[in-house]
């Protein structure tokens, strides 16, 4: 009789296939599991009651939470756009920098290299209304103003975008900007000898070649930002009156603060749906663009 | 170093000396090898405090192993993070009376553990306070809060400034005593973006606290004997208009929404706010030049009231010691050295307010005979907004019902939401927690 013996590849994958579950799977089954229960991590005993869709119930009529959900789209798209922008920016000046570009790029990365924490704990003092930076300086030019930076709902929402930005659009630079390294030096020249204007060489072969990059860098930071919760919670706390109030604050509070995990755990699944869907779109768009330069396969 | 300051050193020596010869004198029984896990409050102010801690152990024997400090906002997140793993087998935590119903099951009832002649040397309400169903959760420390008036005294030396404002007003400047008079007087002293009337906590827990006694003080109430929500009374909206006329007046910073009791201290502190409702925490820091412009122009008075009476939102540290700790007789020997008369002797000297009726008498009489007036002023006020304090519900969703209040005070105050479609919306969403967790 012979011994039945685990395929090699198996064997090998185990130790992963262990790690994975244990840190992944299971308290991912778990945190499903409660997300149809009443949880309360002060009361251990609520989670072995099942209350079946209660809390999706509960979600789904909650205008607040969906109120969140839309300015944390709202809240994605523009920092998105504003970074990829920015970055594009910065990469194309960077780029042709001849002298001191390996100074200049370590520059570029030092907000990168900041706790959000701290980027948040900073802006809240430089947008603070009365003892902050910003109206400090508007009142000794002479604005006799006290602008509510944080309070009014357009001005908070764009101060925390300030920060986010500020800390990440060297994410996109220094990506954007090892797509510019990776682009062929040859159609460039001979676009030039066409007679091509910069900005058709750019727009026509630059940028075509740089969309993986820059898809690539937009599906990382969707993610990044779809949890931003640091700079929010410290800059605004979701606050005043929800006007900032982002997925990750209002499930914070409810996991954490209010200690109603299971019902936290639940607003996590459905707002899950965001990241896959900016996931799957920006996937989509990298094939395409990959395509288009004939890198697909 | 002038001749008060000499004195006050000489004074705080001889107490400590004191009080270390007494603690090594009590008996606080003998744990030789045992440790105690703690998870204390975090803060300057409380260093002197856990300092002490080397007493209690050369006098028992015993070793205190602090695996926690932080604010009482994220030990509470820390705490409940602990409940839900089951990792609770540490012996003593800092807890706060607004804190302690949430815990189920987590601490022991002090009574019986801690003997009852130690337990009626407290002030009664604080114990009140501490005890939840029936079970004595923690010992209270010496950091009782009620809040008091603090004003900018210069603003009532002014003869131009009262005749303008009795032209005004009708009536004569002098500190107020009524809320109304206050938002009178804020709106009057106002001068924004440089100086601004007055100045209120505007998030979490924090406004629905100012709100809740000012409900209070208008003849309502927050929830009623069933635990339903009734803030939004006629008493509640007249409670709420009072946060919002100042919004609107300008009287108080645009950001006051965003401020909690760091911005607050630290706004009145930069001499640009006239009148502050307040914690007994921040009188030392107020009247020091070093910390404070308003320095030497700080005066002290009791709470203002409302239309019907004088309220005041008040809570208190204490220690608690868990089902779950091994030697569960040397945590409460170090709950009860915490807050003993010598430790709170000897922290009440920083300012704080006792919880012991003793040590009540003790700073009163210090403050009476000694030669710091403003000592003996805050501790009158203080002594005087006592008599008005009272807790917050003893329920475990205090906490939950603010998270759901403060959003909508804000909106009111804000101009979002009425007034009364404010409270109305708040009121709907506590009262579905209210049926949620089982009242009615």
């Amino acid at each position: 009789m012979t011994r039945r013996r685990l395929p090699e590849w198996f064997l090998l994958l185990l130790p992963a296939i262990i790690v994975i579950a244990a840190v992944v799977l299971i308290p991912l089954i778990f945190s499903l599991y409660s997300s149809f229960t009443p949880y309360k991590l002060t009361r251990p005993s609520t989670l072995w009651k099942w209350v079946g869709t209660y809390n999706y119930e509960k979600i789904l009529t909650d205008a607040k939470f969906w109120a969140a959900f839309g300015r944390t789209v709202l809240f994605l798209t523009i920092a998105l756009n504003l970074e990829m922008l920015l970055g594009l920016g910065i990469a194309l000046m960077v780029n042709k920098v001849t002298w001191g570009q390996r100074t200049l790029r370590t520059i570029v990365m030092f907000p990168m290299m900041f706790s959000p924490i701290l980027v948040g704990f900073q802006f809240k003092f430089i947008f603070n209304d009365n003892i902050g930076l910003v109206n400090n300086a508007l009142q000794s030019m002479g604005f006799n103003v006290a602008l509510p930076w944080l309070v009014d709902g357009k001005l908070a929402l764009f101060s925390i975008a300030f920060a986010e930005i500020w800390m990440s659009t060297s994410v996109f630079a220094i990506l954007i900007l090892a797509g510019l390294f990776a682009i062929p030096r040859d159609p460039l020249e001979a676009a030039k000898v066409d007679g091509c204007t910069p900005f058709q060489s750019f727009r026509h072969i630059t940028l075509p070649f740089l969309m993986p990059f820059i898809y690539i860098a937009m599906t990382i930071r969707s993610l990044d930002v779809a949890r931003a919760y640091d700079i929010v919670q410290i800059m605004t706390g979701g606050g005043p009156a929800r006007r900032t109030e982002l997925l990750w604050t209002l499930m914070s509070r409810t996991g954490y603060v209010d200690a109603r995990m299971g019902l936290a755990n639940a607003m996590g699944y459905v707002s899950i749906i965001l990241s896959v869907v900016f996931t799957i779109y920006f996937f989509r768009k990298l094939t395409a663009a990959r395509a288009q330069i004939g890198m697909e396969g | 170093m002038t001749k008060s300051n000499t004195l006050k050193v000489l004074l705080a020596s001889a107490a400590v000396f004191a009080v270390s010869e007494s603690a090594l004198a009590s008996d606080w029984g003998s744990f030789d090898g045992v440790t105690v896990e703690a998870k204390l409050i975090g803060g300057q102010q409380y260093e002197g405090l856990y300092g002490r801690i080397a007493d209690w152990e050369a006098a028992t024997g015993a070793k205190v192993e602090i695996i926690s400090k932080k604010s009482h906002f994220e030990i509470d997140k820390e705490i409940k993070s602990d409940m839900a793993a089951g990792t609770t087998s540490w012996c003593v935590g800092s807890n706060h009376s607004s804190f302690a119903p949430q815990y189920e099951g987590l601490y022991v009832d002090l009574n019986g553990l801690v003997a009852a002649e130690t337990i009626a040397e407290f002030v009664p309400g604080n114990i009140g306070a501490s005890t939840v169903d029936g079970n004595l959760l923690m010992l209270p420390r010496a950091q009782f809060d009620v809040s008091v008036l603090y004003y900018l005294k210069s603003n009532y030396e002014d003869a131009d400034k009262a005749a303008a404002f009795k032209t005004e007003y009708g009536y004569d400047l002098a500190v107020p005593d009524t809320w109304e008079q206050v938002k009178d007087q804020a709106i009057f002293f106002s001068d924004p973006p440089n100086f601004y009337g007055t100045q209120y906590a505007g998030k979490d827990e924090a406004i629905v606290g100012r709100f809740y006694e000012m409900v209070v003080a208008e003849g309502g109430n927050y929830l009623d004997a069933d635990k339903k929500p009734i803030f939004n009374s006629e008493a509640g909206q007249r409670a709420l208009q009072w946060f919002v006329d100042l919004y609107e007046a300008k009287a108080v910073p645009a950001g006051t929404t965003s401020y909690v009791w760091d911005d607050l201290g630290q706004g009145f502190a930069s001499g640009t706010v006239a009148l502050n409702l307040d914690w007994p925490g921040w009188a030392g820091f107020f009247n020091d030049p070093e910390s404070s412009k308003a320095a030497g122009n700080v005066g002290v008075a009791v709470q203002p009231m409302g239309s019907v009476t004088r309220t005041g939102w008040s809570g208190h540290h204490g220690f608690s010691v868990t089902n779950d700790c091994a030697n569960k007789e040397a945590a409460v020997s170090l709950v009860t050295f915490l807050t003993s008369e010598e430790s709170q002797l000897a922290e009440s000297a920083g300012g704080s307010l006792p919880t012991r009726s003793a040590v009540w008498k003790a700073n009163v009489a210090a403050a009476q005979a000694g030669d710091d007036p403003f000592r003996a002023e805050s501790l009158a006020a203080f002594a005087k907004g006592a008599e008005f304090a009272f807790a917050v519900p003893a329920i475990p969703e205090w906490g939950e019902t603010t998270n759901i209040v403060y959003p909508e005070l804000q909106a009111a105050i804000l101009g979002d939401k009425t007034v009364k479609e404010a409270l109305d919306d708040a009121a709907e969403a506590v009262d579905e927690l209210m049926r949620e967790s089982g009242y009615y």
